[in-house]
């Protein structure tokens, strides 16, 4: 059996190792394991736990609990993050220790009821600036929502200069060493986990480091991988390198840039996408970029995904599909934050259409905004069909800048035009 | 069925709608910016701003008041100066926001005429 962790006279780590984990929530890969890191902070008036572990691992956590302390000393729980990989044990911990008080961010509190399914729930909501004393130690709370669930918040123990960070500037790797001047390296993973969890939120994150940055820090202690004890600030900076613009942006502020992405099998997607330039540069302060995506790399693309204002993907329809490509760049939307970003589709078909609307149900399950139907063009397009192109990149444009003429509907044919869609669906997929 | 007109700002979009129709209903599928999650009434990420009209949609309930004061004080500009919650709320609630002005919009049904945006 392992062994606790001192951190200090004071602070220890109680937590588990999982070297045998492989993938996390199904679609994080973890060539070495994590661990599951868990806190008990001693001051003279009681002891704190932040954190625990997962269900699996409660076993590990509490043979470390017992040996740094005895369930009736427990006078708080802190809970940073609320997934079931840090409150798996709760529910036995609040049994065992029934005294102990539950500490959770503001925007905790509905999710700690459905997770505990429990009426005569008592704990204390905190944001940033509110305490809890332990005597002669203070824990101090800082509201870091949506880092990377909506509940995360960050504690700070004042007297030591402690930062238990939940899962911001954790990662998955496993080694028994723990201290990050002990371990292997785990550069990778750092960048790895900040890339797949942290990214989609990144003003979250830097509303974050706003908080964090001024704090003295001797130790950043998060709820994944190594102790950060040499150099803590360095992974602060990181944090801060990370979640800067990653291209320098030429654009002024009064502009905003449009990216159509497209494929074509025969050409005849090309030449839509480039109607639908030319109608987009048409509306005065857009700037248009046009990208095949035959010829680019998804890595790229979503970069200038992550600072455009607004998307337009093109894909002929093939097979009653669109093409790999375009469903490829789609699925890197996850690893960014695209909410609320104009977006479109468009293509060509040679017998049915069902590319564009499958394309776009998938952008607005990503929740883009979709203003405007994609246009669908049979086979070649004909003059008029290429000025219907023309006519759609001029009015996405004139979304983009919030210069569209107003429009009056009936709720029915709103409804309607989406129905089609559904309908469209359910037969590709039958 | 008895009519109303709901203007998203935002899009410059007009819907007419049987009297009873959730903003919800509409929003996602106009392509306003009023964003969506749990669609229950939970989260508060529907929040939106009401321009004109607000006589003219549903009741505020119990519910959707607390989490409205419960979002708000994650959003509010300042809100970290102040550090203090109840502070906010009771500015709120004098400035009358909650209920007048902000609705969410999974919760909230259409009476009368209204003129929307997202916040
Ligand atoms: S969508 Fe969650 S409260 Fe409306
Ligand atoms: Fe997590
Ligand atoms: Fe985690």
């Amino acid at each position: 059996m392992t062994q606790p962790v001192w951190l200090s006279e004071r602070v220890q780590w109680i937590g588990a190792f999982d070297p045998g984990m492989r993938s996390f929530d199904i679609i994080l890969k973890t060539p070495n394991g994590t661990t599951y890191n868990a806190y008990a902070v001693r001051g003279s008036e009681g002891v704190a736990v932040i954190d625990t572990v997962k269900a699996e691992c409660a076993e590990q956590f509490f043979a470390h609990l017992e040996a740094v302390a005895r369930y009736d000393e427990i006078k708080v729980i802190i809970l940073n993050h609320l997934e079931p990989d840090h409150t798996g044990a709760l529910p036995e911990l609040m049994r065992r220790a029934p005294q102990a008080k539950l500490y959770i961010s503001q925007s905790a509190q509905l999710m700690l009821k459905a997770l505990l399914n429990r009426k005569d729930l008592d704990f204390t909501a905190v944001i940033t600036g509110d305490t809890v004393s332990l005597g002669d130690r203070t824990l101090r709370f800082l509201h870091t929502p949506y880092l990377h669930w909506p509940d995360t918040q960050c504690t700070y123990l004042e007297e030591e200069f402690i930062l238990f960070s939940g899962d911001v500037f954790g990662c998955h790797f496993c080694d028994k060493r723990l201290y990050n001047d002990k371990v292997g390296d785990f550069r990778f993973a750092f960048e790895y986990y900040y890339t797949h969890i942290m990214r989609p939120f990144r003003e979250h994150v830097i509303n974050a480091l706003a908080l964090i940055e001024p704090l003295t820090i001797n130790i950043i202690a998060p709820t994944h991988g190594p102790i950060l004890r040499d150099q803590p600030t360095r992974y602060i900076e990181r944090y801060r390198e990370l979640s800067a613009q990653r291209l320098q942006n030429e654009i002024n502020a009064e502009e905003k840039t449009l990216i159509v992405f497209y494929i074509s099998a025969y050409g005849s997607t090309t030449q839509m996408a480039e109607m639908i330039r030319e109608g987009a540069e048409q509306v005065p302060g857009v700037r248009v970029s046009l990208y095949d995506m035959e010829g680019g790399d998804t890595d790229l693309f979503v970069d200038l995904v992550e600072d455009a204002d607004g998307i337009l993907v093109g894909s002929p329809t093939i097979n009653g599909d669109a093409v790999k490509p375009a469903w490829d760049l789609l699925s890197s939307f996850a690893k960014i934050n695209v909410r609320g970003k104009l977006a479109g589709a468009f293509g060509s078909y040679g017998w049915s259409g069902e590319a564009v609307r499958m394309l776009e149900d998938r952008l607005r399950g990503l929740k883009m905004r979709l203003p405007l139907e994609g246009v669908r063009i049979k086979l070649i397009p004909s003059l008029e069909e290429l000025e219907q192109c023309r006519q759609y990149g001029l009015e996405a444009a004139e979304h983009l800048m919030g210069v569209n003429a107003p429009r009056v509907l009936e709720m029915a044919d709103l409804l309607a035009a989406r129905k089609q869609t559904t309908e469209e669906l359910s037969v590709v997929t039958i | 069925m008895a009519k109303a007109k709901v203007t998203f700002s935002d899009v410059n979009v007009t819907v007419n709608v049987p009297v009873g129709t959730r903003i919800i209903e509409l929003s996602e599928a106009v392509g306003s910016y009023i964003a969506y999650n749990c669609r229950e009434g939970d989260c508060g990420v529907c929040l939106f701003e009401v321009i004109k009209g607000q006589e003219n949609l549903s009741e505020l309930s119990k519910e959707e008041k607390a989490v409205l004061l419960a979002r708000f004080h994650e959003i509010m500009e300042g809100w970290r100066a102040t550090n203090n919650l109840e502070a906010l709320q009771a500015k709120m609630q004098r400035e009358n926001f909650i209920g007048k002005h902000c609705r969410l919009a999974c919760q909230t049904q259409v009476f009368g005429d209204v003129i929307v945006a997202p916040i």
